[in-house]
């Protein structure tokens, strides 16, 4: 998320920081389930207009020739951002048994093989071999180009503000602990974002799998 | 230890002032009130560069292909120029600097505290503040459409003689249309909804704050892209946008389509907002039975908003696709469908109806507890059936498709699920009457506008559920009888609801009491007024006369100058809410009482104005704030230090000092 719960700070107390504490890491948990909510909305609207296209077929028009978009930079892209995915749930998975650099290193790797992806989707458009507006499927296919770049740009967006995050609370207090063990509510608040953003990354890799099998197998 | 035990331990010690929230800056830099820092007028400057540039780009791009250069109009540079002017905007104002700063690992830097009028120019995280910002936003969009209305009720005089050419009047009917139904989707969550919600369930900020403000900054930018149309020629499409003449309209339809985008992000990243905020910052004990019945209508609204708006951007990002990347999604010819668009649309649109209902029956159940002086009648049911409503939305939407682009059969299932969404409607209005039975009802001017709702709204949905009837359905399809009907609903139940919430909430809002008599004669002039515009249009619309055609039959006439000289004595009184506003606000200000209502709603229990950080200590909720009247009455929150908010009637909670003026009905006590 582009916008995180600040710190909190009006609390006065103990009890009520600890309140406030909970409330923002909740939130993080509730704000990255209702993010992925929103995109699977935004997706299944583009699931519904190819099977309706594909099911009307008007004209005949939906996928003449049974032409395909690239495969072959298509299968690149889903297993980079299949490798992505793994690789941040993985770092997610070092990081909970406190290794933070396992983390950093995964995570790092991982943006790049999303910019990568996007890079490689971006380059598919100039190398398809149909017109956008040929078919049903073409239509379709743009429209999935679009909104997965939007979607793996947001993800990257979103696993980078939290590595450059990470090395700043390194940097700020080293007595503390790593981000990774640390108790304070910085720490605790890290951990809750990384947590909702790697649940996202999960959901990256539900939909390159779903349109994959949509655009490429079917 | 719990905060309440906690409390009792510590209520002798004093603490500093709280900290006041942070935003967005680059960390390290001093912030930079005035003229020189990021403010409306920065916003505009980056709104005007970015369109030249975007547009500029769009010609550089739309080139290279004859069939934009040899076209005399080009989409693709019109795109880029409203999309870039957004962007432009978002960048002037100032809502990119923390996720730019994020990006180095950067906290957000503290908010400059400005008690300046010029904090409603820029972007904060205060939601009091946004939440007033959003009252003048949608305030501008009503009246813009208003205005348009006020030109369809001119060229409606004469059936035969004309002010406006057919192509400015369906332009015209198509602006008001788009530009009413982006305000209303955002006219009580935006400034009620972002001002109220936190008070209400005594949380001191909202989740995510600049999420919040971002809301608000983009919803202003989408009024300025659609307004944009009409400086392109218009679209004549009428608010639904339908293909094929969507894929067939020139230029203007960019405005249509990268407006109704850039909004849907916008009530997306509100109702996104709202949600969170409510599901985590509740205080404690404020547990779900416990929340305002307007605070379980937001949470539905918002469910719907996050939920069902991705729907719509999608639909617009395949239009824009259609116009600029020239693909096919509502092309039938090559392989699209002009049905898509409204199957998507309207998978977004019928929830719409939703999400501008629910706010009003939730201000509207909000306030009859107060001004009847009783509880909520069958609070659960309410609850229960706001979140029924939202549910079922989901699966009405093809009742809009009965005359086209539905396969016949399916029609049964769609009749059927329209009609049972009548069900938790009326779980709905049944509460609000259960409430007004037997009570001593105060007829307060925001308690006029609830019991108009009751009205209005009568004639709206009953004469929805003749029309989600097919047979009725097919016969006044694309009549006046459907215009009417969702007049009634939308105007006659969400506004007169959000203008009755106005008038009870501005004394908190701005500390200032709205004149009496004013607002009287704004309710009787817009009751009356409302009432003889749009009933008539049901006997239009039952005679023939189809929506968005500037000719009649020469035997309407009668009934539509009725209408249209109603319509203008219904703008007109529009104008005395404006000289009320303007003269008890501005110019001849009086104080308000703290608690003018004498609610039990939490909102009232804060200070006026209300301070940054909202309440001094978190408060702990006892009970729902709806035991008017009852004796023995349980305390609704202590608010710390002992400080409790009781009914006043014989609480066992209350205890003799009282650190307040006593209000009838109402006690704060120690």
């Amino acid at each position: 998320m582009t916008d995180t719960a600040d710190k909190p700070l009006f609390a006065r107390t103990p009890e009520e920081r600890e309140f406030e504490l909970r409330a923002a890491v909740g939130s993080y948990w509730t704000g990255g389930r209702l993010m992925i909510g929103m995109f699977a909305f935004l997706f299944a609207s583009l699931a519904f207009a190819y099977f309706y296209l594909k099911s009307n077929n008007s004209g005949k028009m939906w996928r003449p020739g049974g032409i395909t978009a690239p495969t072959g930079i298509g299968w690149t892209i889903f297993a980079v951002v299949l490798a992505s995915v793994l690789l941040a749930s993985y770092g997610q998975w070092r990081m909970r048994s406190g290794s933070l650099l396992d983390w950093e290193v995964s995570g790092w790797v991982a943006v790049f093989g999303i910019l990568l992806a996007v890079g490689l989707q971006i380059w598919q458009l100039t190398q398809l071999p149909f017109f956008p507006g040929s078919s049903g499927y073409a239509s379709c296919f743009i429209g999935w180009a679009v909104m997965n770049i939007m979607m793996l740009l947001g993800g990257a967006y979103w696993l980078e503000t939290n590595l450059a995050l990470c090395m700043r609370l390194r940097r700020v207090d080293p007595e503390e602990g790593t981000p990774a063990t640390s108790n304070g509510p910085s720490a605790q608040l890290f951990r809750a974002n990384v947590e909702s953003c790697t649940y996202f990354f999960g959901f990256i890799a539900l939909i390159s799998a779903l349109f994959w099998v949509f655009f490429y197998l079917i | 230890m719990t905060l309440a035990a906690e409390r009792e331990a510590e209520s002798e010690v004093v603490y500093p002032d709280p900290t006041p929230p942070v935003l967005g800056g680059f960390q390290g830099l001093p912030a930079r009130p005035g003229w020189f820092s990021q403010h409306l007028g920065t916003a505009v400057i980056g709104a005007v560069l970015g369109y030249l540039l975007g547009h500029w780009l769009g010609n550089v791009v739309g080139s290279g292909y004859t069939n934009v250069s040899n076209s005399g109009s080009n989409s693709i540079a019109v795109t880029g120029g409203l999309l870039v002017a957004v962007a432009g905007w978002l960048l002037g104002i100032g809502a990119v600097n923390y996720p730019l700063a994020k990006l180095v690992g950067m906290e957000p830097r503290p908010e400059y505290e400005s008690t300046s009028w010029t904090r409603y120019l820029r972007y904060t995280a205060d939601h009091k503040v946004v939440g007033l910002q959003y009252v003048i936003g949608v305030l501008g969009f009503f009246f813009t459409g208003g205005l348009l209305a006020m030109a369809i009720r001119t060229e409606l005089l004469s059936p035969t003689s004309h002010v406006f050419g057919p192509g400015t009047y369906i332009a015209i009917v198509s602006e008001h249309g788009t530009v009413m139904m982006m305000m209303a989707t955002s006219v009580v969550v935006g400034p009620l909804g972002n001002w109220l919600v936190p008070l209400m369930i005594g949380a001191r900020r909202t989740a995510f704050p600049r999420v919040e403000a971002f809301s608000f900054w983009i919803f202003t930018a989408g009024y300025f892209v659609i307004l944009s149309a009409l400086f392109y020629g218009g679209f004549p499409t009428g608010w639904t946008g339908y293909a094929p003449l969507q894929t067939q309209a020139g230029v203007g339809m960019m405005s249509y389509l990268v407006g109704f985008a850039v909004i849907g992000l916008g009530m997306m990243a509100a109702g996104f907002n709202l949600a969170v905020t409510i599901i985590n910052y509740r205080a404690p004990g404020m547990t779900w039975s416990r929340i305002p019945i307007f605070v379980w209508s937001i949470l539905a609204t918002c469910a719907l908003l996050t939920l069902a708006t991705p729907t719509l951007v999608a639909a617009g990002l395949f239009g824009i696709l259609d116009h600029t990347a020239q693909t096919a999604f509502y092309v039938t010819e090559h392989g699209g469908s002009s049905f898509l668009w409204q199957n998507l649309f309207w998978f977004f649109g019928h929830p719409e109806v939703y999400i501008m209902a629910l706010p009003g029956f939730g201000i509207v159940a909000e306030l009859l507890p107060v001004f009847c002086r009783k509880p909520l009648f069958a609070y659960k049911v309410a609850a229960a059936g706001m979140v029924g409503v939202a549910l079922l939305s989901f699966f009405v939407w093809q009742h809009h498709l009965f005359q086209s682009g539905i396969n016949p059969d399916m029609r049964p299932l769609f009749m059927l699920t329209t009609e049972l969404i009548s069900i938790p409607t009326g779980f709905i209005y049944l509460v609000g009457l259960g409430t007004l039975y037997k009570a001593k009802i105060r007829l307060e001017v925001p308690m006029l506008f609830c019991l108009a709702v009751f009205f209005n709204f009568l004639i709206g949905g009953v004469t929805g559920v003749f029309l989600s009837d097919v047979p009725v359905n097919v016969t006044v399809h694309g009549s006046f009888f459907v215009l009417a009907h969702f007049h009634y609903t939308i105007m006659g139940g969400l506004i007169f609801a959000f203008f009755g919430g106005l008038y009870y909430w501005l004394p908190k809002m701005t500390g200032k009491t709205m004149n009496k008599q004013l607002g009287k004669a704004h309710f009787w002039t817009m009751f009356i007024f409302f009432n003889m515009t749009f009933f008539p249009m049901f006997l239009i619309g039952l005679l023939g006369q189809p929506r968005r055609v500037f000719e009649y039959a020469q035997n309407l006439q009668a009934l539509n100058d009725f209408a249209s000289v109603s319509a203008f004595l219904l703008g007109a009184s529009f104008l005395i809410f404006i000289a009320n506003f303007v003269w008890s606000i501005f110019i001849k200000p009086t104080p308000a009482p703290a608690n003018p209502w004498n609610s039990l709603g939490l909102e009232w229990q804060t200070p006026t104005p209300v301070p940054y950080y909202n309440f001094e200590r978190i408060p702990v909720v006892l009970s729902d704030p709806y035991h008017y009247s009852e004796e023995n009455a349980p305390a609704v929150a202590d608010l710390g230090e002992g400080e409790l908010v009781t009914t006043g009637a014989s609480s066992p909670a209350s205890v003799a000092e009282n650190p307040r003026p006593p209000a009838p009905g109402v006690e704060t006590t120690r």
